[in-house]
């Protein structure tokens, strides 16, 4: 379902949605609206995988709900700053599962009028995310044959870490060098980024999804 | 017709420590040419002189010339360059920096402002030539090795370059995909008339295919000419001789015991059907 909208109308949403997060203070309209993007998930029929990583999220949001209640003791704040942050986050899962790469790269280019070469980069991160958890594990791997433990307490499972740590950016820093000349080499310099503008192009379906999106606005500025 | 013409270049990437010192070699049009040497002589240097990434990413100090489709490297931009030679970097994974196979092909061309009807065209045939047909909405993370590096050749013939510059592409394929590489390298040699520029240690790989080798050393070009010329003389002259394909340790070593010439192998059938004539000669002699 949301495929079939403008990248730029997502990344409207997103906006919108992080806009609601913060001006919704009741517990009920914030679990309607954690409630209304699972079912834009599901509505999409997105992967299996998003469900996994949202799963990581709502065990994330109660941890921080017990760190609040923890710390302040306020039942209600804990709760509503947990489902203020899994509502924030959940609309990246709708956006980043629903939408290809390359035409948000297009959109925030033609549309929001961001430079490519920062555009690309966001693309470009999320393409390294896998390589980058594949050359932890590859050293956390050499580390552990070379006496690397993580255990302990936090503190020292923190400074054991060090030991991933400092090769796993070393590595990165040295690869992102070798990539920028590897773009320079395929003519990314010249980059224009014209010719799909086409696939992003804003239908009558993205502009009356924009419009109700203004209209929550205003009910929810005007009524919560 | 040259494809690549260097005259008389030397490089530093800080003054005064040349890593190429007064090369002058020539790669013909359609020639399949290896550069051998051992570590440290120069031949990524070469490869990226010929990229135009020395002098226009690296910097550095250089004189005399090189030149690629009868432009001169220092007069052209990196990415007018990049029209002409296709670069595939030895650390070939972070040169795919898309989330699928035909966005990685797509970009290449989108560098190059090509309409979406024409990339669309070209996406297909460049995943053809490379065998990648099928493998459209694949993740890139999801490919092999060997898929990735065939990508990474695809991702840069898209843009249709005359010229082909591969670093050491093998060094992180099992034997079957640098066969397969190779063969891949061989066909498109061959059916598109490329030429191809490759740092190769693997020489036993190269053999079917390379028509020119160049031996490095030391930043200079030791020996440019037949692979068999080369070959000889690396075992001559003891340069990196634990490098040379076992056939050919076996064939200069006869040689040089016996005094008899034997022809250039280029694979095992080769050598068997040779030797197999020579001990029937000398069968029929003492016979």
């Amino acid at each position: 379902m949301m495929q079939k909208f403008a990248p730029l109308t997502k990344l409207l949403l997103t906006l919108f949605i992080t806009l609601w997060s913060i001006m919704l203070q009741s517990m009920t309209a914030l679990g309607l609206l954690i409630a209304g993007q699972l079912l834009l998930l599901v509505a999409s029929q997105v992967r299996a995988t998003v469900y996994k990583g949202i799963a990581s999220l709502l065990l994330f949001a109660a941890l921080l709900a017990g760190i609040q209640l923890a710390l302040s003791g306020d039942t209600t704040l804990a709760i509503t700053t947990a489902l203020k942050m899994t509502a924030m986050t959940l609309v990246f899962f709708i956006l980043l599962a629903t939408t290809r790469m390359q035409d948000l790269s297009i959109a925030l280019v033609s549309q929001c009028r961001v430079p490519h070469e920062y555009a690309f980069m966001l693309t470009a991160a999320l393409r390294f995310i896998p390589d980058f958890l594949n050359e932890s594990k590859a050293i956390q791997e050499a580390q552990a044959c070379r006496g690397y433990r993580s255990q302990g307490n936090p503190l020292k499972r923190l400074t054991a870490y060090a030991a991933i740590l400092k090769p796993l950016v070393l590595k990165a820093v040295s690869r992102s060098e070798t990539m920028a000349l590897s773009l320079e080499l395929r003519g990314f310099a010249n980059r224009r980024m014209s010719s799909f503008r086409s696939r992003v192009v804003l239908t009558a379906r993205d502009y009356a999804a924009v419009m109700v999106m203004t209209g929550l606005s205003v009910f929810i500025l005007n009524f919560c | 017709m040259s494809a690549i013409t260097v005259q008389n270049f030397s490089y530093a990437y800080q003054h005064p420590h040349k890593v190429l010192d007064h090369i002058t070699l020539h790669v013909e049009s359609g020639s399949f040419t290896a550069l051998l040497g051992p570590s440290g002589a120069g031949k990524t240097s070469l490869c990226l002189a010929v990229a135009g990434a020395i002098p226009h990413y690296f910097g550095g100090s250089l004189s005399g010339t090189v030149t690629v489709g009868g432009t001169v490297t220092t007069d052209s931009s990196m990415p007018e360059l990049a029209c002409t030679v296709g670069s595939v970097l030895q650390d070939y994974e972070i040169q795919l920096v898309t989330m699928t196979v035909e966005e990685e092909i797509a970009f290449s061309l989108e560098n190059q402002g090509m309409s979406e009807a024409d990339i669309a065209r070209c996406t297909r045939e460049t995943l053809a030539a490379v065998g990648l047909t099928g493998y459209e909405k694949a993740e890139v993370a999801s490919l092999s090795g060997g898929q990735k590096q065939r990508l990474a050749i695809g991702s840069v013939l898209a843009a249709n370059p005359s010229v082909l510059v591969l670093d050491e592409p093998s060094s992180a394929l099992d034997p079957e995909g640098t066969a397969t590489l190779y063969q891949l390298l061989g066909a498109l040699n061959k059916q598109r008339g490329l030429t191809i520029l490759v740092v190769e240690h693997n020489i036993t790989q190269l053999l079917p295919y390379a028509d020119q080798f160049i031996l490095l050393d030391q930043g200079k070009v030791v020996q440019a000419g037949s692979p068999e010329t080369v070959l000889t003389t690396m075992w001559t002259k003891s340069i990196t001789p634990e490098a040379l394909p076992p056939l050919w340790q076996l064939k200069l070593s006869l040689e040089a015991q016996t005094g008899c010439k034997l022809a250039a192998w280029r694979n095992e059938q080769e050598a068997i059907d040779e030797l197999m004539a020579v001990l029937a000669k000398e069968a029929r002699h003492y016979a």
